[in-house]
């Protein structure tokens, strides 16, 4: 376990500095960030100027290798656009992302696993059709189409719900709902495809020979084993919602980490970029390592060497 | 155009009776308004875009400023003038006495000379190059100072309202940088009490405001931001904000319409043009006859008309209301067919191919549908466009130029000239041919204007530079030089009825300072 725990962090750290020299390479291919900083009146040697005290005048491995130096210290440089520090902008975010994402994951797996266990249950019944329509719904219906659908009809027409902002927990309802409804169709699915082998296995068929309720055969038996795959696609979704929420973030003027870093691609904003892409980068290494290791607590058979 | 229809069908859905607005609480009053794009910086003296001064016009007040009739006005200067001294050229300025910060500080000319020392350090201002006609910023005494011109005098300084704003020096030294953007102070009207990054600004009314005359009739005012359209016109629509800015133009129509709702809609700062490659000697359009075979092919009017939903000023050169717009100045009549003869005059009788850059970033609203619009009207008068999307930071890597210019056809391209449309600063830009400071997005090389445009830079005197600027736009349209002028697009704000609101020009009509309960004495 612990051989495994070091390789796979081993593994993570090379993933996070890949990503990140990728990412430092790429968005200065894309083009030169000082003159979305200077008035169009600025001269070349304001131009100049700023490349200097950007360090943008230096060649491309040296600014890397100062990167990485820096980024060790803590220091992932200040934000072109806000001149602050770029990770405390985004560190002062995280909670309302997490918090976004936590709640989606929340909506989805509420919707999804009783949806996915039912349709098994009772396959070809109308619970099962139900759970295909909301399926195809799910992926066909993009987060921010269903986000401004959930606007007009439960904050305009019906006033259940606030539009926008992070005031409260009532704030959190509608964003939630919009992250959470593209993974309810995918969950649903694959709960449904492993709950369906699962059923059909000898021990569940022996739990009812041997009088065990049908509610302790599924419930404990047959979902337990059948929900190795969710878990996999609980720690990608959650990963993606994470790093992904950026239109749920705009729709519903959400203040979170998404938007902030695509804000800061678009604007060239070099440090913010990179240190929302190393944030990232270690939540997508975090939480799927413990996904990984989730498996062996949800069915012991699994064992990491 | 295909978000314009989208937005319209969400509004009929959305078209409520609006529930209850402002409450008000005796002096308590509250108003909460929504923008749509954020500020990064507070500071004037480090501000790098326009959007700052959405925030910035709240705290923060300079000498002179533009008043909702768009003439400018002495405002915390008391009177100023331009002058020659032994061979120097100066603006002397005579401060408004008994002016204080929020912190209670008098505010003296040693405040407006720190500006000035910010401003010019380049390692503080992005805007430091606007200082380089400048020598010196002389304080005269606590209330006088004198602004000392290097040569002749820079005419760009004035549209800035003299470019110096009201900081208070011994506050900035000691809070540094950072006190000053988690908590500014300046003279304006409105007091800063919290911020919450991508959320909203919370202010509140400073009542030691040196007019009271003109403070603002409620006592707190939260702005909150809300980038996404149909979420701030939700957030309208149901009560939760009681102004809000950018409203989209397929809506506005539904805005007028509503009952207990006001609308305005004022022209942005920004002015639109298709800049044309007349340098490039492969290039067609190089020849004048190409250049007006470009400028009659595309029907503006229609393109503001179905696509902007009437958001937009067709102009000629100069805008309407700006100085120096001459109204005898008509634009290119539409007519493809003379397009196309033009054309074979020129020797293109079986058409042109081009690239055509067109910006997909919005900062103005549906600009990427109007210039495809624009390259469909190209094309079919022969002038055949290869349209090359690019988004904003493309976009403007792509326009500066340096001595071999990367723009190799037409660009629908912008230049912000501010409230009052004065061309000084942009015809400087794109107009002057390149080189020694100038033409930084120019593609087209005309000796007279240039020297028409250098002369135009130190002419401060109204009357002769609104001269100048007539007889420039004249040769400008007659030579189609430096692109075709295409429109002025129009921002609209709304808010309840119940709420009393003056646009003011600063911070592209954002600036919150003529606001009050409908009911409320105006000032």
């Amino acid at each position: 376990m612990r051989t495994y725990l070091i390789r796979r962090l081993w593994q993570g750290a090379v993933a996070v500095l890949g990503a990140l020299a990728i990412v430092f390479v790429a968005q200065r291919l894309a083009g030169d960030p000082v003159a979305l900083l200077l008035p169009m009146d600025a001269s070349e040697e304001d131009f100049a100027a700023m490349r200097e005290a950007l360090g943008l005048d230096r060649p491309l491995p040296v600014q890397f290798l100062v990167f990485l130096r820096d980024a060790f210290t803590g220091d992932f440089g200040e934000s072109y656009q806000w001149q602050a520090p770029a990770m405390p902008l985004l560190l002062e975010r995280l909670p309302a992302t997490l918090e976004l994402a936590l709640a989606g994951l929340a909506f989805a797996l509420l919707l999804a696993v009783p949806l996915g266990v039912m349709s098994a249950v009772y396959r070809g019944r109308w619970v099962d059709r139900l759970a295909k329509v909301l399926a195809l719904l799910g992926q066909a219906m993009p987060g921010f189409w269903v986000g401004l659908l959930l606007i007009l009809f439960l904050a305009v027409r019906l006033q259940w719900l606030p539009a926008f902002g992070r005031e409260g927990p009532l704030h959190l309802v509608l964003p939630a709902i919009a992250l959470g409804w593209y993974p309810v169709a995918a969950m649903t699915r694959t709960l449904r495809s492993s709950m369906l082998d699962i059923l059909d296995s000898d021990y569940i068929r022996t739990g009812r020979v041997m009088g065990l309720p049908e509610r302790t055969v599924i419930w404990r038996y047959a979902l337990r084993n059948a929900a190795v795959p969710l878990a996999t696609m609980i720690g990608v979704y959650f990963a993606n919602m994470l790093g992904g929420a950026f239109v749920i973030e705009v729709v519903f003027a959400w203040p979170g980490v998404g938007r902030a870093v695509v804000d800061a691609v678009f604007a060239r904003d070099f440090p913010v970029v990179q240190a929302g892409v190393l944030l990232s980068a270690i939540i997508f290494v975090v939480v799927n390592l413990l996904v990984d290791l989730s498996y062996g607590l949800i069915d012991p058979r699994i064992r990491h060497g | 155009m295909r978000r314009g229809v989208v937005e319209a069908c969400l509004c009929s859905i959305c078209l409520l009776p609006l529930p209850l607005a402002v409450a008000d609480d005796g002096d308590d009053t509250h108003v909460v308004v929504a923008f749509a794009a954020e500020p990064t910086q507070i500071d004037p003296t480090r501000t790098s875009a326009g959007v700052d001064q959405y925030f910035m016009a709240l705290f923060y007040e300079q000498l002179l400023t533009a008043g909702p009739d768009l003439r400018q006005r002495n405002w915390l200067a008391e009177s100023w003038r331009l002058f020659e001294r032994d061979g120097v050229w100066l603006i002397g300025v005579e401060l408004r006495r008994g002016v204080r910060f929020h912190n209670g500080d008098e505010l003296t000319a040693h405040d407006l000379r720190y500006c000035y020392l910010r401003q010019r350090d380049p390692g503080l201002s992005r805007q430091a190059g606007r200082w380089r006609h400048v020598a010196d910023v002389r304080v005269l005494g606590d209330y006088e100072l004198e602004i000392v011109f290097k040569g002749l005098p820079d005419s760009a300084l004035l549209p800035l309202n003299l470019d110096l704003w009201a900081i208070p020096r011994r506050y900035y030294e000691e809070v540094g940088n950072e006190g000053v953007q988690a908590h500014p102070i300046g003279t304006g009207p409105w007091k800063f009490v919290s911020r919450s990054v991508r959320e909203e600004i919370v202010v509140e009314r400073f009542d030691d405001y040196w007019d009271p005359d003109s403070l603002p009739g409620i006592r707190r005012l939260t702005i909150k931001i809300i980038p996404e359209d149909t979420t701030r016109v939700a957030a309208f629509k149901t009560g939760a904000v009681d102004w809000i800015d950018a409203v989209p133009p397929a809506q506005v129509a539904d805005f007028e319409r509503t009952p207990g709702v006001k609308v305005a809609s004022l022209p942005t700062s920004n002015n639109l043009f298709l800049a044309l490659n007349a340098l490039d000697p492969r290039s067609p359009l190089g020849d004048v006859r190409v250049r007006r075979a470009v400028a009659h092919a595309v029907d503006f009017d229609a393109i503001i008309r179905y696509i902007l939903h009437g958001q937009g000023i067709r102009t000629v050169q100069v805008t309407p209301g700006a100085p120096g717009h001459d109204p005898a100045l008509k634009p290119y009549a539409f007519d493809p067919d003379r397009s196309r003869e033009l054309l074979r005059q020129a020797g293109y009788g079986r058409g042109i191919n081009v690239n055509c850059y067109n910006l997909t970033t919005p900062r103005e609203p549906y600009l990427k549908e109007v210039g495809e619009a624009m390259f469909a009207y190209l094309t079919a008068a022969g002038i055949r466009c290869r349209i090359v999307q690019l988004e904003y930071g493309a976009w403007i890597n792509l326009g500066r130029r340096d001595a071999r210019p990367e723009m190799d056809g037409i660009a629908s391209w912008m230049w912000g000239h501010g409230a009052l449309g004065d061309p000084t600063d942009p015809w400087g830009g794109h107009l002057h041919s390149y080189g020694d400071g100038w033409g930084w997005y120019s593609y087209h090389d005309d000796p007279e204007l240039d020297e028409m445009v250098e002369t135009l830079r130190v002419t401060v005197d109204p009357g002769p530079k609104e001269a100048l600027i007539r007889e420039i736009a004249r040769l400008k349209h007659e030579r189609v030089a430096g692109g075709v002028p295409t429109y002025r697009p129009l921002v609209t704000l709304a808010w309840r009825d119940t709420l009393r609101f003056e646009p003011w020009p600063q911070a592209n009509w954002r600036m919150m300072r003529d606001i009050g309960l409908a009911d409320s004495p105006v000032p």
